[in-house]
């Protein structure tokens, strides 16, 4: 479940950013679980990864396997078509590697970078209907969210 | 100083306004740019229902205006990617303010340039035929031809960049639900997936957006350099050169920098920016602009150079046809427009003043455009047995189809205007912070 899907009960809300991230430490430092904090921002905050003490994003796998799959592919792709049907011509051999890197250079990018958004969509829970039907609107605020039992 | 939720707001007004009633002018234009898309279409047309023989190109001209329109609109896409990706990884603050407009423009140039292989083949309805698909014939498309080379190139490139312009639309796409209404709202609330800007989206999404920019900016070399290996990998003088690469590439960024002034010089007019987009943003573009123009004179005497000290019979000829032959006057124009022109923007006052920023790169388009076709045609027109020699004239076909790709172009962006944000909303307000 997605932290802005929680039970909130204390939200506060910031037209500065400076004072949105006093307020965010403050309250990690008098040992408010991270867990149970959520920020809304307007624009990336990169400060807030390290206050919330955030994991790196593991998008990178998406796309590591994802170029991996694409360069695979190109070479695989290539070698087995000119086996299937062995045609020599220009006295080259059937596996000529040079015009199959072309191939499979563009198959890395286009697959790397098809499965980076797939991660980013599956990481970020989008698209969620739910929010799609009930927008939750930021109104250009700093805004923390606290879930319930740490509030109480 | 105003604080910055003032400041946001401000900027999601201005730049949402520009999304509102068009305007009698943009109709008009709008209205011109269809006409040219509908007339281009239905010469398309034509030339599908009477046979390639409407168009002027031929024996031994195979290769005329539509190969040089499809280099020139695959070269326009280029500068987008520069903008939003090269740039992004260069921390280069000025980009936020081109980068939504040039992303867009490079899907509209790359959709423009595929339609042109399409036209050129005649028989367009077995274009799937350079796709490598299972047919009964057990046949499998070359994968040693620079052609097909192209075809995974182009698509490449038209599929992550709509990937990559998509991405960067998601936050704003939020900002634009927040304040529509009715259907509009919907819509938009729709293709923003439910965007809420929590800590985690936005750590997924600043690492979404280096990987994108990382692989799209290879792209940036790769795909013009693809482009120009259809001419330098066959043995035709005038083509047959390691060069065209990176002349290429350094082209391409050129003209697509000539077409965001084109474009982005009177929609800040228009769409009332000017609090936005200042004089100084234009004046990196226009050095962006100084710097390729000098690549591109560079190689255009490298290319003779080379020639020259090669000492081949064929090469030498050709290059001398180039310079003095039947086309000298379209050589001679290039040369003025890519060359010569652009250096006057080493004096301050013209790389700041909008309007000679706008004609300057009108010239460097139509520059641009002649250097494509001085390339594939003075090269095809005399290629090697005076028997087979000749000259190519494009046909009233060809001139209306080229015209309707601009007018599909227009059409698109003019449309993108008023549909999507033009600002980057959301870049522009992480540079303001």
């Amino acid at each position: 479940m997605n932290d802005t899907e929680r039970r909130v009960d204390r939200r506060w809300e910031f037209e500065d950013e400076h004072e949105f991230l006093e307020k965010l430490k403050a309250l990690v430092d008098q040992g408010t679980p991270t867990d149970l904090l959520d920020v809304i921002t307007p624009v990336p905050v990169p400060a807030t990864e390290e206050i919330l003490k955030m994991k790196r994003s593991p998008l990178r796998f998406f796309t590591l396997a994802g170029a991996l799959s694409g360069l695979s592919l190109g070479f695989a792709f290539t070698i087995f078509t000119v086996f299937d049907w062995p045609l020599i011509t220009g006295g080259k051999p059937l596996i000529s590697l040079p015009p199959f890197i072309v191939i499979a250079f563009a198959l890395t990018i286009l697959l790397g970078s098809l499965a980076s958004f797939a991660g980013f969509l599956i990481l970020g829970r989008m698209p969620s209907i739910k929010k799609i039907q009930e927008p939750i609107e930021h109104d250009n605020m700093f805004i923390i969210l606290l879930e319930g039992e740490a509030a109480q | 100083m105003a604080s910055p939720r003032a400041c946001f707001e401000k900027l999601e007004v201005d730049v949402l306004a520009a999304m509102g009633k068009p305007s009698l002018g943009f109709l008009v234009a709008l209205a011109i740019s269809a006409t040219c898309f509908v007339v281009g279409l239905g010469l398309w047309g034509y030339q599908m229902l009477f046979g390639m023989g409407v168009a002027g190109i031929r024996h031994p001209v195979g290769w005329g205006v539509y190969i040089t329109d499809f280099v020139f609109w695959v070269g326009i896409a280029h500068s987008g990617t520069l903008i939003s990706a090269v740039l992004f990884l260069f921390r280069a603050k000025f980009r936020s303010r081109f980068n939504r407009s040039a992303e867009a423009m490079t899907i509209f140039a790359v959709m423009t340039a595929g339609l042109f292989p399409l036209i050129h083949l005649g028989r367009s309805w077995f274009a799937y035929w350079l796709f490598p698909y299972p047919n009964q014939r057990e046949l499998w498309v070359n994968f040693r031809s620079p052609l097909v080379w192209d075809v995974f190139a182009v698509s490449t490139y038209l599929t992550v960049s709509a990937v990559f312009f998509f991405v960067g639309l998601v936050p704003d796409l939020a900002v634009v639900r927040a304040r529509a209404v009715g259907i509009r709202k919907k819509l938009y609330a729709a293709f923003s997936l439910g965007w809420v800007g929590s800590a985690k989206q936005w750590v997924h999404y600043n690492q979404l957006y280096i990987f994108l920019a990382a692989l799209a900016t290879p792209l940036v070399i790769s795909v013009h350099s693809v482009v120009s290996w259809d001419f330098a990998m066959s043995i035709v003088p005038g083509w047959h050169t390691t060069i065209f690469a990176p002349y290429f590439v350094a082209g391409a960024i050129f003209s697509g920098c000539a077409m965001v002034l084109t474009l982005m010089i009177p929609m800040r007019k228009i769409l009332k920016l000017e609090d936005h987009i200042s004089i100084s943003h234009f004046e990196s573009i226009a050095k962006i602009l100084l710097f390729t123009s000098l690549i591109v004179s560079y190689a255009y005497v490298i290319e003779f150079a080379l020639a020259f000290y090669s000492g081949h019979t064929f090469e030498i000829a050709h290059f001398t046809y180039r310079l003095l032959g039947d086309y000298w006057y379209l050589y001679a124009l290039m040369v003025f427009c890519n060359v010569l022109l652009p250096l006057t923007l080493f004096a301050r006052s013209l790389r700041r003043s909008l309007t000679f920023l706008f004609v300057m790169s009108i010239f460097v388009n139509i520059g641009m455009w002649l250097e494509r076709f001085v390339i594939i045609v003075t090269s095809l027109a005399k290629e090697y047995d005076p028997y087979s020699w000749g000259t190519y004239v494009p046909s009233m076909v060809e001139v209306g189809i080229t015209v309707g790709s601009f007018g599909l172009f227009f059409t698109l962006f003019l449309i993108f205007t008023k549909m999507l944000p033009v600002l980057a909303i959301t870049e522009v307000k992480e540079t303001a912070l």
